[in-house]
């Protein structure tokens, strides 16, 4: 509201998360592939092994060209990125923690000149020395990574920092730890990972024994990871727990993706690096790196939803809403408070679609990403802007809807223009049960299921008939504030009856009739 | 005239550092990232040129200055980059309203600053590897570095007048609500973008006028070649300047220019500035025409560092006279956060003494090495 809002066509979120990922690739491995190189030079000398000297002075040119253009620059990206997309986020990190910012980047300096005198000062240092310098670069890289885990596990777990707005609280804070020592664990994995993209040829007859010596890097990864992230899950929020034991659909697909890479990565490790090095050819090094993006990208797609529908739990939405400001939004409206709107007219349609733009646009688009046309299917305007009243309810995590009764009715009369109202037809007794799960899903689906998990209904209605549920139907606002209104024509309102007493009263082990309402049908 | 302009409100969460400390940190880091900045984007220029001279048999000292000038440009780049950083983060405390919203406004081009400066960044690890072997295409990447190294001036510029301009914000976002707004009808962008752009050539000729001296005792005939030139390139650059900068003046609005008549304060740091460049160009031109360059050079190079420190100072005072009917400084909230600000400048004096330490390895690993005749090791 205080911002102007960058209208991308696309949420802002996807901008940030694909900066981000590259980014968390390649500076973890910037840490871990700091201990590789220096560990690897000391095992070099203490073996005599000239082949793997010369292999990592190779591989240190490369992550030098990797970590200090890319993984820098990229990071420098997500500043970007933040600051264009969350303004009001950005401001309210960087005014709690710009001090761990600075002394962050004490260590990004230190890990820049020393990563640059490592890599060009093979031959203009002592064997000592250079490995010295290795080491400090390692323990620079490091402790970024230690001071920006604090700010990346604030915004989900803020902790006592919510009560106190102290610098230490908000970095100490409950996922700090096991976050960190998972972060280190990736930091292992990928420094192995990284490690065989240099190996090759040139290698010659010390190939296989360097693919394992990799190997090993990734073993010790892939074993330690998934205690660190059994750890972070259970210092989750009980919110952030729900969205992953109620298997949303995006989340437990990450979480579904994010297994089968790591899955893939340590059958990979076993069998191509310790097992049989020499088949660990360029397809298979392919392979793992992209295993390695897969499984950052869904950690971190895991990680940042289950925040949703914050940026900081418990102080900022997603939408860069403070929770402080939705009171006031709330009583004077968006159009007196926001300073950047492209329409102040609160009648018009192009309001309502700013105020898309304003509230929704950062984790929806209309057509692509979450798309908004496919959930408003059926949403007659007066429907819509009674949903928008009722977000925090819906079955996705949703923040509260930051404006007036004005407002809300611009914002309905908008989604509702985005899909046309449905087109039931003749309602008949042999169509009577689908068309009643259609108007359920249009009408009750988006907080309620019948038999299902997300806060069901067949408790309420077992027992009760058709015509007991229909008698409800009008007075549903009355019973709960958190209701909305529910005014759809008689036969639909019989057919919605009729399809939530069958429902409720069927046995829970006769298959449902239609326990995954579709899309609904005929839309004209 | 600016009643009905909207700029965002404060953050309302407390200032962690006192107002003066984080100035003063945001002036010292601010300074050092345009002398990189310089270094890499003049350095840019100067590598390009002599290499397109030194093809040619009869200018040795040029291919020798472009392959040595080609090694230091990722380093230059490097340091760009980290200094900036540590601009942004004291930029984004201290007048974040200000810059999140122009950034928003051309977010489309800001955006675009992180590829350019990787392919900057790659153009010049290329240039610094084939720069010696004199690949066909060397000459080509290092002009398409610098070329990306100008573009994000350009935006840069663009930006950060733009900072200073709320009143043409709203009009601004509403043509363009996607990012796509340049502020080229500011009449003051063209001649501070030319200042930058100038200066980092004039500023990087300085750096190279000093090189220059410190080779004169190996080969001073390429020393006092190199000084020449570079004291040669550094007047006629700051002469330019010169004019560019009475446009930048004139450009300004004239009750924002006033700043440096009325305020006693920046009419010193103005005139101090002034009084700066001048020395520093009649220094480095008299102490290269000697027969041997003299040390002359070396105290006005240091006056060139002063100069830059002190137009950092003037540029800092200019935004503060734009933002006056904006700010308020009675209304800022400050909480400095001490513990964090001591770990802060403990690290920063460790972070310093520990690079002291690994160039000090360097320096005297080398000097063990050069009198067994090793000579430059090659990277």
């Amino acid at each position: 509201m205080n911002y102007p809002d960058w209208i991308l066509g696309f949420p802002g979120g996807i901008l940030i998360a694909l900066v981000a990922i590259v980014h968390v690739v390649v500076s973890h491995f910037a840490i871990g592939g700091g201990a590789f190189l220096v560990v690897t030079e000391k095992r070099a000398y203490g073996k005599n092994d000239a082949a793997a000297l010369a292999y990592v002075r190779r591989h240190s040119k490369f992550f030098a060209l990797l970590t200090l253009v890319f993984g820098a620059v990229t990071g420098v990206g997500i500043w970007f990125a933040i600051g264009l997309v969350t303004p009001e986020a950005t401001s309210a990190l960087i005014h709690s923690f710009v001090w761990a910012w600075a002394i962050e980047w004490v260590f990004f300096f230190v890990e820049i000149t020393s990563a640059i005198i490592y890599a060009t000062s093979w031959d203009k240092l002592d064997r000592k020395s250079h490995m010295l310098v290795g080491w400090i670069y390692f323990v620079a890289a490091w402790m970024s990574l230690a001071v920006i885990n604090g700010i990346i596990t604030f915004m989900l777990t803020p902790g006592k920092w919510l009560q106190t707005h102290n610098i230490w609280d908000g970095l100490f804070n409950p996922t700090y730890m096991p976050s960190l020592f998972a972060r280190t664990a990736l930091c292992v994995l990928l420094a192995g990972v990284f490690g065989l993209v240099t190996i090759g040829k040139k290698d010659g007859g010390a190939r296989e024994r360097l693919v394992r010596w990799s190997g090993m890097w990734m073993l010790a990864g892939s074993i330690m990871l998934p205690v660190f992230i059994y750890w972070y899950f259970l210092k989750l929020p009980k919110f952030s727990k729900t969205y992953i034991s109620e298997s949303l659909t995006n989340v437990s697909q990450a979480l579904r993706g994010g297994i089968a890479c790591a899955a893939l990565i340590g059958a990979v490790t076993l069998v191509f690096a310790l097992w049989k090095p020499r088949w660990m050819r360029a397809p298979v090094v392919v392979v793992l790196v992209v295993a390695s993006l897969g499984l950052m990208g869904s950690g971190e797609y895991v990680r940042e939803f289950s925040r949703k529908p914050w940026v900081v739990n418990g102080y900022m939405y997603a939408n860069d809403i403070p929770l402080s400001a939705i009171p006031v939004l709330q009583k004077d409206g968006v159009a007196a408070k926001a300073n950047f709107l492209l329409t102040t007219d609160t009648k018009s349609m192009e309001y309502g679609k700013n105020l898309f733009t304003l509230e929704c646009g950062s984790c929806h688009s209309v057509n692509g990403y979450r798309s908004m046309r496919q959930r408003v299917k059926g949403w007659d305007a007066a429907f819509a802007t009674q949903m928008v009243a009722h977000l925090p309810m819906t079955k996705g995590p949703m923040p509260e809807f930051a404006g007036n009764e004005a407002d809300r009715e611009a914002l309905g009369k908008y989604l509702a223009s985005l899909n046309p109202p449905v087109d039931y037809g003749t309602i008949t007794d042999a169509n009577r049960m689908a068309v009643g799960a259609q108007v359920f899903a249009v009408h009750c689906g988006n907080c309620h299921t019948v038999n299902g998990d997300f806060r069901p209904l067949r408790d309420a209605f077992t027992n009760s008939t058709p015509d007991q549920v229909e008698g409800l139907l009008p007075m549903l606002d009355t019973m709960s504030t958190n209701m909305p209104h529910f005014d759809a024509p008689a036969d639909q309102a019989h057919a919605l009856a009729v399809y939530v007493a069958t429902e409720a009263n069927r046995p829970l082990s006769n298959p449902p009739a239609s326990n995954q309402p579709g899309p609904p049908p005929g839309v004209k | 005239m600016l009643l009905n302009v909207q700029v965002p409100s404060m953050d309302p969460m407390p200032l962690p550092g006192p107002v003066w400390l984080m100035t003063g940190l945001l002036l010292l880091v601010f300074t050092l990232h345009v002398l990189a900045m310089n270094a890499a984007l003049g350095g840019g220029i100067w590598t390009l040129w002599n290499y397109v001279r030194g093809k040619k048999p009869e200018h040795p000292n040029s291919r020798r200055l472009a392959e040595e000038l080609a090694k230091m440009l990722p380093i230059f780049l490097a340091y760009t980059i980290t200094l900036g950083v540590a601009a942004l983060l004291f930029v984004q405390v201290l007048y974040g309203r200000f810059l999140y919203s122009s950034s928003i406004l051309i977010g489309g081009y800001w955006i675009m600053v992180i590829p350019l400066v990787m392919l900057a960044y790659y153009g010049y690890y290329y240039v610094s590897y084939t720069a010696v072997k004199g690949k066909s295409r060397t000459g080509l990447v290092a002009g398409l570095s610098v070329l990306c190294l100008l573009m994000i001036g350009f935006i840069f510029s663009n930006n950060m007048t733009l900072m200073l301009r709320p009143e043409v914000w709203l009009k601004m976002y509403r043509a363009h609500p996607n990012g796509f707004n340049l502020n080229l009808h500011d009449w003051e962008l063209w001649p501070r973008y030319l200042h930058m752009m100038i200066g980092a050539v004039a500023v990087a000729s300085a750096l190279l006028a000093h090189l220059g001296m410190l080779k004169l005792k190996k080969d001073p005939e390429y020393g006092a070649w190199l000084v020449r030139r570079a004291a040669a390139v550094f007047a006629i650059m700051t002469g330019i300047q010169f004019l560019d900068g009475l446009w930048l003046l004139l450009a300004v609005p004239r009750d924002v220019a006033m700043v440096f008549l009325r305020d006693p304060v920046a009419g010193t740091v103005f005139g101090l500035a002034l009084m700066a460049v001048i020395t520093a160009v009649i220094l480095i031109v008299l102490g290269s025409m000697a027969d041997k360059p003299s040390p002359l050079v070396h105290v006005g190079v240091g006056m060139v560092v002063v100069t830059v420190f002190l137009m950092t100072g003037m540029r800092h005072l200019l935004r503060q006279a734009y933002l006056a009917p904006y700010l308020d400084p009675g209304a800022v909230v400050v909480k400095p956060q001490s513990s964090a600000i001591a770990i802060f400048f403990v690290l920063f004096a460790g972070g310093l003494a520990t690079v002291a330490v690994m160039l000090w390895k360097l320096a005297k690993y080398r000097k063990m090495q050069s009198p067994a005749g090793a000579g430059d090791a090659a990277a």
